[in-house]
């Protein structure tokens, strides 16, 4: 596959579709696994490397669950190509903007992807549209038994599976969802709820996980201990608090709506008249007037905007992804002026494959 | 100057000893010196596996780095040395994991609250595990009969775990 479908698609995560989609965006389960019998990827040579990823490549080429996978070798691709690659959270940051020999393969859907030496030798990831946590567990199971049958990874019968960083030692897991608590970040209940979920561990953190400030009212909410808990206990913690997140988010648009209804729908009305109309805009405006259309949208407020319309302008107003489209590097100014372009054309033509960029 | 030990050979090493507050100044010749339970050798193995906070560090917290893995010298498979590892917070390959052993449990209870995996395992280890699992459940159990006061139960699973425990 060529990046080109990139430029329509949205990935099967971002669908707008699942359990508890309004709220819930996505779900997602990584586990970091290493190589037994070769260094960690800060420490190998260049050889090892290339030998390590030699070894993944054959072992997905091989891998059972018939999932055909498009395999990229990221050294080989540019800057802006692997900026796509980031935005549809196929790779990390730290993937991207490495050195050596890296990859990363993903099948149609980009439901399943692993990474290639990354800070470990592999990362599988699995992400599922809304509240899907159990379902994508139960995809990765096979697929993670499978490549271990060809690829014996490092274990240690007191400390599990080992990995380069202490924090990712044992299960090696991360269960996340993505969510969008609107209603929560304008009460400014959300710093409460954060306290809460830190008090048994699980770490709330910005749109693109460690590291990253929320933007636009997007948190991810993960696990934070990956040792002395078996990876069902893991998503039993997060299933045990989720539910109570989402009724309370919700009874909070609720309470919104019975007191400041008019506050609030003209304040949705706005960001969909400046989303519909701008002719520049910033990546960071453009996050947030989405997330009051996305609340828009999942009140009932605006009937003839879809959640999957939603998301695709969540991803293709993204730099690398605006680069992409127009086929050449942009300016922040002039990337401003594409944005608002593509946005108009999402929200004007309900195909939304028609941008121009007059 | 002349080793204050055996009046014979050129001093090479000066010791400073303080007991009780009391100062104690040693010149000793290299041979002496050794036979006085000073190596030289781990002394600079020490001061050259230190960071610089550990330098700076008290002398009572200098002590607590003398009994953790610093030395242990650097790992002979990636090179990784322990103060390297605490400087960088990662580890360099799974050797490291063995290596470092005696001063994880601490970290890991830090960062995790504990210091046993209970997750899944690569099939190759699966008997491994199980009775692992065994073993720590019945420890629970025995510290449990033990404070129940429950001797005779006690006893019962004391005689379950050395069976475990010689067959593995």
């Amino acid at each position: 596959m060529s990046l080109d479908n990139f430029k329509t698609n949205i990935g099967e995560w971002l669908q707008g579709t699942g359990p508890d989609a309004d709220l819930v965006i996505s779900s997602r389960v990584r586990l970091a696994r290493n190589l037994a019998n070769s260094p960690f990827t800060s420490v190998s040579t260049e050889d090892q490397s290339k030998a390590v990823s030699e070894r993944i490549e054959t072992a997905l080429q091989r891998l059972d669950g018939g999932l055909p996978l498009h395999v990229m070798e990221l050294e080989k691709k540019d800057v802006v190509e692997r900026q796509v690659l980031v935005e549809r959270h196929l790779v990390s940051h730290d993937l991207a903007t490495g050195s050596g020999s890296r990859l990363v393969a993903f099948d149609e859907a980009e439901s399943f992807s692993v990474m290639g030496n990354e800070e470990d030798h592999l990362r599988l990831q699995v992400m599922k549209s809304g509240y899907q946590l159990e379902e994508a567990w139960s995809q990765m199971c096979p697929l993670e038994r499978s490549l271990e049958e060809d690829l014996q990874f490092a274990f240690h019968s007191k400390y599990g599976y080992l990995t380069a960083c202490p924090t990712n030692v044992g299960t090696g897991l991360r269960a996340s969802v993505m969510l969008h608590l609107p209603a929560m970040v304008i009460t400014g209940q959300i710093e409460e709820m954060t306290r809460a979920a830190t008090k048994i561990h699980l770490a709330v953190r910005g749109l693109f996980g460690e590291g990253t400030e929320a933007q636009g009212d997007f948190f991810q909410m993960s696990n934070q201990r990956t040792l002395g808990l078996s990876e069902e206990q893991v998503l039993e913690n997060i299933a045990s608090v989720l539910p109570n997140i989402i009724v309370y988010e919700r009874k909070l648009r609720d309470e919104l709506l019975e007191r400041r209804r008019e506050r609030i729908e003209d304040r949705i009305g706005r960001a969909f008249g400046i989303l519909s109309h701008a002719r520049v805009i910033t990546s960071k405006e453009a996050l947030e007037r989405l997330s009051l259309v996305r609340l828009g949208v999942a009140m009932g407020f605006l009937d003839d905007v879809s959640m999957n319309q939603i998301n695709r302008m969540f991803l293709h107003s993204q730099p690398g992804h605006l680069q992409s489209l127009v086929g050449e590097p942009l300016t922040t100014e002039d990337r401003d002026r594409k944005r608002a372009d593509l946005l108009r054309s999402i929200l004007g033509d309900t195909s939304g494959e028609g941008f121009s960029s007059s | 100057m002349i080793c204050e030990k055996c009046q014979k050979n050129e001093v090479s090493v000066h010791l400073t000893d303080i007991v009780n507050n009391t100062k104690r100044e040693y010149h000793l010749c290299r041979d002496c010196a050794q036979s006085h339970g000073v190596s030289i050798q781990a002394q600079l193995q020490n001061f050259k596996n230190l960071t610089v906070p550990e330098f700076y560090a008290s002398p009572q917290e200098k002590s607590e780095t003398a009994n953790s893995p610093e030395g242990l010298g650097d790992c002979p498979d990636c090179g990784m040395s322990y103060s390297n590892f605490r400087k960088e917070g990662k580890f360099g390959c799974s050797r490291d994991y063995d290596l470092f052993s005696g001063s994880l449990d601490d970290l890991f209870e830090k960062i995790h609250a504990a210091d046993q995996h209970k997750g899944r395992s690569p099939a190759r280890y699966h008997e491994q595990m199980v009775q692992s699992l065994e073993v720590e459940r019945l420890r629970e159990s025995l510290t449990h009969a033990v404070s129940d006061e429950d001797f005779e139960q006690a006893a019962a699973i004391r005689d379950q775990l050395r069976i475990l425990e010689s067959g593995s």
